[in-house]
């Protein structure tokens, strides 16, 4: 079960995915302000949500982690953390292109443009200390994941006092419900994939814990002669 | 000297007392060491000159509108750039003499540690901000503000370099125990001190510009301060030596 689940889970965002392109450009009625471009609306949302979504998920995993050293809990982090560096870096593309498209400049420092490149970095730093900190690090890494979690509001908030200025873009608020509709799709397949890919990830981070583990079992043991 | 230190430490008796009283201890035993070897001091003072004269070269001839937008940047980017150079040596002398073995099976609390730490680099923090401000103020005519309101700009000054201090110390000793690999320390607090950075660098350019929301900007920073020193208090002795028993720490063998 614990390895066929992802293969459905990835399986069921295969289908969905391709449904929702077809919807997304096919079925939905075209933006009047703002034309074809705003297309990318369904996909760059979904995957704004998802990556916020994994970063609590790895900040509460870490926080979990630090407090009772489970092995799952340290897994999941570090799963979480990784697809967090991918769907940022979907978010922070797309973004750019929608923005390039409307404000007619691909970034403004808006506050959730800022918030979210920071958050990336956050995780980043998080992903480079896994990769390349010493024996002992995770604690160290646990520490700044919850502190990465913990700074998004702050963030936010700072970033909205540093710049007042930030373009209003409350269009995501009053769409039609066709357009809802269409995001639906789009939100569930990308969540498929991605609980998929977190899913097989943990299984392998597990059972590298689980393979040093036996190592230093080996190397522990008594030699016999 | 440290082991006299410690012997002075009160054990079991006057618990509320006990926790500042240590951290004091162990803070004056570092300022102690420091004023001997005036390392920290004299390496991070001098750094805070270069950088500041680095700035004056690149940016003296902007004009007063554009030094208010740049001032501010300048003088956090440099707290950060020295709190950067200190963070990465603070804990280096424990390291070196293996001392921070030591202290943490010394009867002390694990908080006072952190306080002590934290406490050091803020002061030295403090000190290079009293060469950073003054230099600011003469070599760009529009920082003059800071002048003008002595204050306020101290009071600016010791919150935003709390804030950094209290991320930057807890890492710096998660990574003085992890066993080296300084480099990873400033990829981890350029990151993460950003919100305090920036919320300083708010209220610096309400100061300069007597902006009225200067003092809402203050006390803002004055809550991150203590969201940040509360969270990192309550990490430290996890990330230190870590809490529960499901493997010995370091005992992870890393392949690749």
């Amino acid at each position: 079960m614990g390895r066929l689940f992802p293969v459905i889970l990835l399986g069921v965002g295969a289908l969905t995915l391709p449904y929702s392109v077809q919807r997304v450009f096919l079925d939905t009625p075209i933006e009047r302000t703002m034309g074809t471009v705003q297309k990318i609306f369904y996909f760059h949302v979904p995957l704004a949500w998802i990556m916020m979504l994994l970063a609590v998920v790895c900040g509460v995993a870490a926080g979990i982690q630090i407090r009772t050293r489970s092995e799952r809990a340290e897994a999941t982090a570090i799963a979480a953390a990784e697809l967090v560096l991918v769907a940022g870096l979907g978010v922070l593309l797309t973004g750019p292109i929608w923005g390039h498209a409307t404000w007619g400049k691909a970034w403004t420092w808006d506050a959730r443009q800022v918030t979210t490149g920071l958050l990336w970095l956050v995780f980043a730093s998080y992903v480079l200390v896994r990769h390349f900190g010493a024996a002992g690090s995770e604690r160290l890494a646990a520490a700044l994941a919850i502190f990465g979690a913990v700074n998004v509001p702050i963030i936010y908030y700072a970033v909205k006092i540093w710049k007042t200025t930030h373009p209003d873009n409350n269009v995501v608020g009053s769409l039609p419900p066709q357009m809802w509709a269409s995001l639906w799709p789009a939100l569930g397949g990308l969540l498929a994939m991605t609980l998929g890919l977190l899913w097989a990830r943990i299984r392998l981070e597990r059972a590298e814990i689980a393979l040093d583990e036996a190592w230093v079992g080996v190397e522990d043991a008594p030699q016999e002669a | 000297m440290r082991e006299a230190a410690l012997s002075t430490l009160p054990r079991a008796k006057n618990a509320p007392m006990r926790l500042p009283r240590q951290a004091w201890l162990l803070a004056r035993n570092d300022l102690r060491q420091e004023m001997r070897e005036w390392e920290l001091v004299a390496t991070a003072g001098f750094f805070t000159l270069v950088v500041l004269v680095m700035f004056a070269l690149a940016f003296a001839t902007l004009s007063r509108d554009a030094q208010v937008l740049a001032v501010p940047g300048m003088l956090w980017l440099t707290v950060a750039f020295v709190g950067a150079l200190t963070l990465t040596r603070i804990f280096d002398r424990e390291r070196e003499s293996d001392t921070l073995r030591a202290l943490l099976a010394a009867p002390v609390e694990r908080l006072a540690i952190y306080l002590g730490k934290a406490l050091v680099t803020l002061l030295v923090l403090l000190g290079c901000c009293a060469i950073l401000v003054p230099g600011v103020v003469l070599l760009f005519p529009a920082a003059a503000p800071l002048a003008e309101h002595p204050i306020q700009t101290v009071t600016l000054v010791v919150l935003g370099c709390l804030a950094y201090t209290s991320v930057g110390t807890l890492f710096a000793a998660g990574l003085a125990t992890s066993g080296g690999k300084n480099v990873l320390l400033s990829v981890i607090l350029y990151p993460l001190t950003t919100p305090a950075l920036i919320f300083a660098l708010v209220a610096t350019r309400a100061l300069i510009e007597n902006h009225p929301d200067f003092s809402k900007y203050l006390s803002q920073l004055a809550a991150l301060d203590i969201v940040l020193v509360g969270l990192s208090g309550w990490l430290f002795e996890s990330v230190l030596v870590g809490t529960g028993a499901r493997r010995a720490p370091t005992t992870r063998r890393r392949r690749g």
